[in-house]
């Protein structure tokens, strides 16, 4: 029993990462633009598309794997580039429900666009043949899931010191909470908008490309982890990179042990937990002082 | 401009009034589901225009709905249809009355579209776990009621019957919910929207005003749900998730928001762009996605909102002001 719940909780883990992989650019574009980033799973779903596309069924090594992700994190944050420069950029002037409709009309574009490059078919997708083995130490543990949490565990640390010990990354958060007073200061708003904008997209990529695998990559997979990942953003505190990691291991971990302790009722726990918490602390667990 | 909108408007309701008589039936059918999606739109624009509250699981109470009268039409329940669509608004008052109390008390902006968005999710996840609501295939093969109204019987397995009754349910809805947005209430709920500070300054109980626009549309957009039941004759779990939720917001932008007839036009607009690039897999959502996109960089007002700065435009070197 013990090692069942063992288990339970390394998958949790891994799915926390993964989920922390998608809300990591979430949270950044919200801390931007203020709205729920609705394209994000579609960008998710393209980057997972376009490592496929590289790879093809199975990676030959863990090399190619990764340099498909980088491909697909490329290619993703340019169209990021390209989202800011023709929609986002236009819209700052305007209430930001507009710039969530926009957002809605690219999730829609995207999903439309890869239906007909892609297909509708539904394709599985394996690891590298490195990272397909299980180390049995008591409990069967996939290198898969482990490489998982050391890629989130990257992007962590990455994000956490990218923005809080560089001059760029402050540079970011300041006008992630006050873009006219960043503006005052002689800050380039526009040009740094449009960083975070191609940051938050291109990490949309990452996590496409490094959780195609071990999944069926289908049009629906956006929006399996955009839920989970808004759950994460809004427990976090909104625009916070260190509360959604919290927030992304907490639901990650429901989401397992709900499987071993409530068999009979799937996916509830995720929900629940988030009407909880939210009740709880309606700011979020690390509220960003932004307005 | 006021009168060229409700030449417009009369003219709209001219094109669904005699839509059985003009086009095919598969355009019926879709003008059909039109009007009830016109019902659910303007009971979410009730709270978004005029309470100043965003939900993002408003399809949770069109689900209760669908599924109740779905329910009692396909499990042979002997219930008069009229008293289905009371029922149904009843219940869809009373879950948005017991989610106002215990949300509104907590939340307000973002919060309060993710908690209604989770809880209406919550209920696509019960409904799967659900025998009697058929999990995620839903209910479907639900047969059509025939109503007696004791001088008269209204059968609706058939075609003409089943739209107009569909017709005059959603007009009612749609005049009750004018009333109230003319009437006191409305007023109140515009004041609480735009100040509520100012709003209780005057003696207005913006959290009562708050709960009640949620439970009333709550029970507007159960009904339109309940419609749903007869005249698709399937019930999907499709109906309650949050993308069917993301339906009236979208009309409502599209439209313009602010203005009562927003989702009118936005949900004819949608509507009339999903059946013509319907037959297109893929084509039709990028169609779509590109025209809210476009809409929103060329006409940030919806619809209604860039006629009206038109209208201004050309009224304004008159007066000699300037713009």
């Amino acid at each position: 029993m013990t090692m069942l719940y063992l288990y339970s909780i390394f998958n949790g883990l891994v799915l926390g990462m993964a989920i922390f992989l998608v809300s990591a650019g979430l949270t950044l574009a919200f801390g931007i633009m203020k709205i729920f980033n609705f394209a994000h799973g579609a960008f998710f779903m393209i980057g997972a598309y376009v490592a496929y596309a590289v790879t093809g069924q199975e990676a030959s090594s863990l090399w190619i794997f990764l340099a498909a992700a980088l491909i697909a994190t490329i290619v993703v944050g340019s169209i990021g580039v390209l989202a800011d420069l023709t929609i986002f950029r236009r819209l700052a002037g305007v209430p930001a429900d507009y710039t969530l409709m926009a957002a809605f009309g690219i999730m829609l574009f995207c999903t439309g666009s890869t239906r007909i490059v892609f297909g509708q078919g539904i394709h599985a997708i394996y690891p590298p043949a490195i990272l397909g083995g299980i180390a049995d130490i008591g409990i069967p543990i996939s290198y898969y899931g482990l490489f998982i949490i050391a890629c989130g565990l990257a992007v962590f640390l990455m994000l956490e010191i990218g923005l809080n010990r560089t001059w760029l990354g402050k540079q970011i958060l300041a006008v992630a909470r006050d873009p006219w007073m960043a503006d005052v200061l002689g800050l380039r708003v526009r040009r740094l908008k449009l960083i975070s904008v191609a940051t938050s997209f291109a990490l949309a990529g990452l996590a496409g490309g490094l959780l195609v695998a071990n999944q069926a990559l289908s049009l629906d997979l956006g929006h399996s982890y955009l839920l989970l990942a808004f759950c994460a953003v809004i427990v976090g505190g909104l625009g916070s990179i260190r509360g959604a990691f919290i927030a992304a291991i907490i639901f990650g971990l429901a989401e397992s042990l709900n499987s071993v302790l409530m068999p009979t009722m799937p996916g509830i726990s995720s929900y629940a937990l988030l009407i909880i918490l939210v009740l709880i602390r309606p700011h979020g667990l690390w509220p960003e002082q932004s307005q | 401009m006021n009168r060229i909108a409700s030449i417009a408007l009369l003219l709209l309701f001219a094109a669904f009034l005699f839509a059985p008589y003009l086009v095919n039936p598969g355009l019926v059918f879709i003008a059909g589901f039109a009007m009830i999606e016109i019902v659910f739109a303007l009971s979410w624009n009730l709270l978004f225009s005029y309470a100043g509250l965003v939900s993002f699981g408003h399809a949770a109470f069109f689900g209760i709905g669908a599924y109740v009268a779905a329910a009692t039409l396909r499990y042979g329940y002997d219930i008069h249809f009229i008293l289905v669509l009371l029922i149904c608004a009843v219940l869809g008052a009373v879950g948005a009355f017991l989610v106002a109390l215990i949300v509104l008390r907590r939340a307000s902006g973002i919060q309060f579209s993710v908690l209604t968005l989770a809880l209406s999710q919550l209920v696509v996840v019960l409904i799967g776990y659900s025998d009697y609501f058929g999990h995620d295939e839903g209910i479907s093969a639900i047969p059509r009621p025939v109503m007696n109204f004791g001088l008269f019987t209204v059968d609706l397995n058939r075609p003409l019957a089943n739209y107009y009754f569909v017709l005059f349910v959603c007009l009612v809805a749609v005049g009750l919910m004018w009333l109230l947005v003319k009437g006191h209430l409305g007023r109140a709920m515009q004041a609480v929207r735009i100040d509520s500070e100012r709003a209780e300054f005057i003696g207005i109980d913006a959290w009562r005003i708050r709960v009640f626009a949620f439970t009333i549309s709550g029970a507007f957009a159960a009904v339109a749900g309940a419609l749903l039941a007869p005249w698709g004759q399937i019930v999907t779990p499709e109906y309650v998730n949050w993308l069917h939720s993301a339906q009236p917001i979208f009309a409502t932008l599209l439209g313009g928001a602010g203005f009562f007839w927003g989702p009118v036009v936005g949900i004819v607009g949608l509507s009339a762009l999903n059946y013509f690039t319907r037959t297109f897999t893929g084509l039709s959502e990028v169609l779509v996605g590109a025209s809210l996109i476009a809409v929103v960089l060329v006409a940030p007002q919806g619809i209604l909102g860039t006629l009206r700065q038109l209208a201004k435009r050309r009224k304004g070197p008159v007066k000699g002001g300037h713009a």
